[in-house]
Order: structure tokens, then C-alpha cells, then sequence
């Protein structure tokens, strides 16, 4: 076998020192957070203090942008996160630096479901960002680009099939 | 004179093979021959599998899982059957997590062979396309002969493997591996010295390091950049703490650097393999799992042939994943095509696009269009003739 490297010693050493180095970065905008894994943060925040808290983590040149996930809550209590107890979206921006994983949740009214565009700090979200406006019809304020990404053309408008209330198509000429 | 320098030339170019046989569509505006923008659009193969998981069991959920890609089908497994297995708490044996970690390099080999193929018919050379995909042959047979298939190997099960490395497969994998180590030698020797092919590679589609960490590029795309990132090493999974890889970079960022890097990579692969074999733990294949997943979120993320594949996945304590939201390594890397696209000669494009490997499959998931009474399952002689009707 390979000789031991110093490399796997020194990641658990770091892994709280990562983790630290986040919560000192988030704590200025969010005071709800959780270790949910060995692993992971996760800072519960609320809508105008996502794109400063994004920026203060580019800043801190803390990891970088792996995924945004949409979430759709419809009723029922939530029991891994007993703040958002009603009818509601999320979305969780996910920021990794080696094992690290730090999510931003945002929750989200269904009858205000908008949230600023970050592209302007993270180029590449723009695809994350189309994905949750035509996926769960979140309003995604000032993205560069708009337009569908990967639903069809003639998928009718207003229908948002990654939330919960989304069974299918009525009219399904597009299989035929 | 203003009105002519006004007007826009668009090429489009896709959805029907874009360089590669998969769809995807492109518009480059040109100015002669130099490209000056470029956006894209993609969907076409498009399949609502993250919304189809949400009506599936843990273990259907996984098949239609490693379906995502046809290419890096083991890798879309192992990164869900890891996360169930941390949401449920249990212990996959040593054995198994070996094994997932050597199919995971032997997925890799037939990858990057293939996309080294693709990108040297993008090229124009035809016969190092030709050779790359007879060489990976060689690591089909294998993957078939382990498994009983060529492409879905499937042979992941939520707590373990289902199959076993025999003495008789453990020869003809090293076998394998010392023939295809050989023909790597010869492959990076010539990306390295044929004049023509170095004309075509260095100093196409230069991406910076600094470029590479802003656009979010990932994989081998991000690493040929000098970025130094690879999920194996990072996060060890699997069985990647007991077998280390070595991070494979180069700092130039070009065209060439990518083909160098996946080369590179490949000898990092022959060599874990054989790492494997030599100290393949004892142990059973499979564990436990209970039928309903506890409640609770986690996040898998691997290293897949493209990058970073990341999961995340939501479990409410039945028999159905809650959600489960799948980010694939192409997405990422698109961004740096479309930036990078802009100064480049037109022909230079097919060669930029297959050179950050992209899977079109990959990008496209999410959803299923089925009749409202679709309930019922069909039947394979139903499935065939529902095929021979849609085409007819």
C-alpha cells in the first residue's frame, strides 16, 4: 500500500477550522443555524441578507457554489427544520470547501416567492437560477437570462411540475 | 457603413448533433469567420427523473437514478446509494466499498477513452478515434464480464455490491489494465508531439485559473486550469480513504492541457486498480438496510469521469425519497464554453465543445409527461409496440 498520507490527518484537523471560518463569516446575517452533519452548516436566512451573506463568503474566498436545490413544502411540519412549520418554498444554496458543505436556506412564501438574482457575484448560477424559476416558479429578480432552459416550448405557462402539487399534464400532446 | 456593422450573423448550430450525437443548440454570432457571442439552449433529452424518483421506492429510485447517464451510470449510483446509506445509518462492508470504488475507476477509464474518441473525430483525427474506442473495448469486456452489462452496470444495491471479484475476473482486470496502460503511453505521446494535432489543441479555448474558479468549471475541465479540486481527494468516499488517488493538474488551461489531464488521470486509475485488487478487503457484500429511510437530508457528493456530481437528497421517513435534487458536472462546466466561445474561429468550436466533455444527458433530467390514468405499469410487449406506433 501506499505510505499514510499527511492528507486525510490534516483534513479532520481542518474540518473545524472551515467551519468555524463560516459561521464567523455568517453570523453578522443570520443567527439560526445548525450543524447538521459532521459536516454541514446550515444558516437559516432570510431573503434581503442572501446576496450580502453571498458576497461576505466570495469575499472570504470561503469554497465556492456547488448547487442551488429548490424545495417545495406544501402542509405538512417539517421535522428537520421545526422554524418553517407552514405551506412554503426553500431554497438552499450550497457552498463547499473540501468536505465542508455550507447551505444558505431561504424560505419562501408561495404568494411572494421571489428572490434577487446573484449572478451578478456567481456567473454560473444562471442556470441554477432558470432551473428554479421554471421548475417551481420562483421569480428570480434581475437574471440575465430569462428564458426556458429545459422545459418544451409548449409547456403551458404557470405550471411549475418540481413542486408537490404538479401530478401530471392534463393535456399531453407532447407525447403524441 | 453603421447599418452593416450593426447586423448580427447568427449561426445556429444543433439541437441534431452539435459536434457530438446528443442534442443540445447553439447560436455563435460571427463576424467572418471569428465567433463573437454564443448562447445555448438545451432540454432536448430532457426526462423528469427528478421528479420521477419522488413516486418511486429507495431502491427503484435508484435505477432510475443510474439512468441519468449512459456514461457515468455507476458514479450516479454510488452518490445515492451513499447518501441512503448516511440517512439511514448503516455500515456498508469494507469489501463492497472497495469494489464500488474500483468499478468507479474502471467507469472512468471507459469515459475518458470515449470522450478522448469523440474529441479527436471533432479534430479531424479519425484514426486516433478509431484506435482510443477499439482500446476501450477492453474495459467494456471487463465492465461486462463483471457485471453482465456493457453500460448499466448496475451493480449497486442500498448497502452494498452484488457482485464479486473472482480470481479469474482479478487476472483479466490487470491484464486489461497493463494492455490499456500501454496504449495511454502511445496516446500521450502523440497528443504531445503530432505537430497537426498540437496546431488544433494548445492555446484553444484557454481558460485561466482564475476564469475557471469564477465560471465554476469542475472535473478535468477545472483541473487543467491548475484548479486544484477533486471530490475523491477532498471528501473521500467510498472506498477512497483507504485507496488515495493523486490530484492530476496542469497549469496551462488550454485545449491540450484538457487532453493531457484525462490522460494523466487514466494512469491514476491503473494504478488504484491494481491497488484494489492487491488489497481487497474481506469481508461480506452487502448490509442491511431497512425499507423505510429514516427522516433526514444529506448531501452525496463524488467525483464523477466530468467532476463534481452533487446530490442532495431529503428522506420523510417512508418508503419514498422526499426529494432529490441532482447537479451533474457538465452543467457546471457549460458556462466556460459559452465565455470562452467568443474570439475563437468557428471551427474551433466543435473541438471547444467536446473539450469539456459534456453529456447532454446529464443536464436534461427532470420531468415526466404521463397520461393522467398512467398508473399501470406496461408490459414489455406493450412498451414495443407503444415504440413501433410512435415511429411509424
Amino acid at each position: 500500500m501506499d505510505a499514510q498520507r499527511p492528507l486525510n490527518e490534516t483534513g479532520v484537523l481542518n474540518l473545524q477550522d472551515i467551519l468555524q471560518h463560516a459561521v464567523s463569516i455568517l453570523q453578522k446575517y443570520s443567527h439560526l443555524y445548525s450543524y447538521v452533519e459532521s459536516n454541514r452548516l446550515d444558516v437559516f436566512i432570510e431573503r434581503n441578507h442572501l446576496k450580502p451573506a453571498i458576497k461576505a463568503i466570495l469575499d472570504a474566498k470561503w469554497g465556492h457554489l456547488s448547487a442551488i436545490t429548490g424545495l417545495d413544502h406544501p402542509g405538512q411540519p417539517d421535522a428537520s427544520d421545526p422554524q418553517h412549520q407552514k405551506d412554503h418554498l426553500e431554497v438552499l444554496y450550497h457552498f463547499c470547501q473540501k468536505s465542508i458543505i455550507v447551505t444558505l436556506r431561504v424560505s419562501l412564501d408561495y404568494h411572494d416567492a421571489r428572490l434577487p438574482s446573484i449572478c451578478d457575484l456567481v456567473p454560473v448560477a444562471t442556470l441554477y437560477e432558470r432551473e428554479l424559476m421554471e421548475m417551481f416558479g420562483i421569480h428570480i429578480e434581475n437574471t440575465p437570462d430569462p428564458s426556458r432552459l429545459l422545459l418544451p416550448d409548449d409547456w403551458p405557462s404557470g405550471v411549475y411540475p418540481l413542486r408537490k402539487s404538479f401530478k401530471g399534464l392534463e393535456n399531453t400532446s407532447t407525447m403524441s | 457603413m453603421l447599418e452593416f456593422h450593426t447586423e448580427k450573423f447568427i449561426i445556429p448550430i444543433g439541437p441534431q448533433h452539435p459536434a457530438l450525437k446528443e442534442p443540445g443548440h447553439f447560436e455563435f454570432t460571427v463576424d467572418g469567420e471569428t465567433v463573437t457571442g454564443a448562447t445555448m439552449r438545451l432540454g432536448y433529452v430532457h426526462r423528469g427523473i427528478e421528479k420521477g424518483v419522488e413516486g418511486r421506492n429507495w431502491t427503484q429510485a435508484m435505477y432510475m437514478l443510474e439512468r441519468v447517464c449512459g456514461i457515468c451510470s455507476h458514479v450516479h449510483a454510488t452518490a445515492f446509494v451513499l447518501g441512503v446509506e448516511r440517512l439511514a445509518n448503516v455500515q456498508v462492508p469494507p469489501r463492497a466499498q472497495a469494489i464500488r470504488t474500483l468499478v468507479g475507476e474502471l467507469e472512468r477509464i471507459h469515459s475518458h477513452l470515449l470522450w478522448l474518441g469523440v474529441a479527436a473525430h471533432e479534430g479531424g483525427f479519425d484514426t486516433l478515434f478509431m484506435f482510443s474506442w477499439r482500446d476501450r473495448e477492453t474495459v467494456m469486456d471487463l465492465l461486462e464480464e463483471l457485471s453482465g452489462n456493457r453500460v448499466h452496470y448496475s451493480l449497486n444495491v442500498i448497502g452494498g455490491v452484488k457482485v464479486d471479484i473472482t480470481d479469474e475476473i482479478r487476472e483479466h482486470l490487470l491484464k486489461g489494465m497493463d494492455y490499456l496502460e500501454e496504449r495511454c503511453k502511445y496516446y500521450l505521446n502523440v497528443i504531445s508531439t503530432d505537430e497537426t494535432f498540437l496546431g488544433r489543441t494548445r492555446g484553444v479555448g484557454l481558460m485561466t485559473l482564475q476564469q475557471a474558479e469564477d465560471l465554476g468549471a469542475v472535473g478535468p475541465t477545472a483541473r487543467a486550469s491548475g484548479v486544484q479540486r477533486d471530490i475523491r481527494i477532498d471528501a473521500p468516499y467510498a472506498g477512497y480513504s483507504q485507496f488515495p488517488v493523486r490530484l492530476v493538474t496542469e497549469s496551462t488551461g488550454d485545449l491540450h492541457a484538457r487532453f493531457v489531464v484525462r490522460i494523466k488521470e487514466l494512469f491514476e486509475s491503473f494504478r488504484l486498480i491494481r491497488l484494489i485488487l492487491a488489497n481487497l478487503p474481506e469481508s461480506e457484500l452487502t448490509t442491511r438496510v431497512p425499507r423505510r429511510i429514516p427522516a433526514g437530508e444529506t448531501i452525496s457528493r463524488v467525483e464523477a469521469p466530468r467532476g463534481e456530481l452533487f446530490y442532495y437528497i431529503k428522506s420523510n421517513g417512508n418508503e419514498y425519497p422526499e426529494r432529490v435534487k441532482v447537479r451533474t458536472p457538465s452543467l457546471c462546466n457549460w458556462s466556460s464554453v459559452i465565455v470562452l466561445a467568443p474570439g475563437h474561429k468557428l471551427a474551433d468550436m466543435p473541438m471547444l465543445l467536446s473539450g469539456i466533455d459534456p453529456c447532454f444527458s446529464c443536464n436534461d433530467r427532470m420531468i415526466t409527461i404521463r397520461h393522467t390514468d398512467s398508473n399501470r405499469t406496461w408490459s414489455w410487449e406493450q412498451l414495443r409496440q407503444y415504440g413501433i406506433e410512435y415511429y411509424r
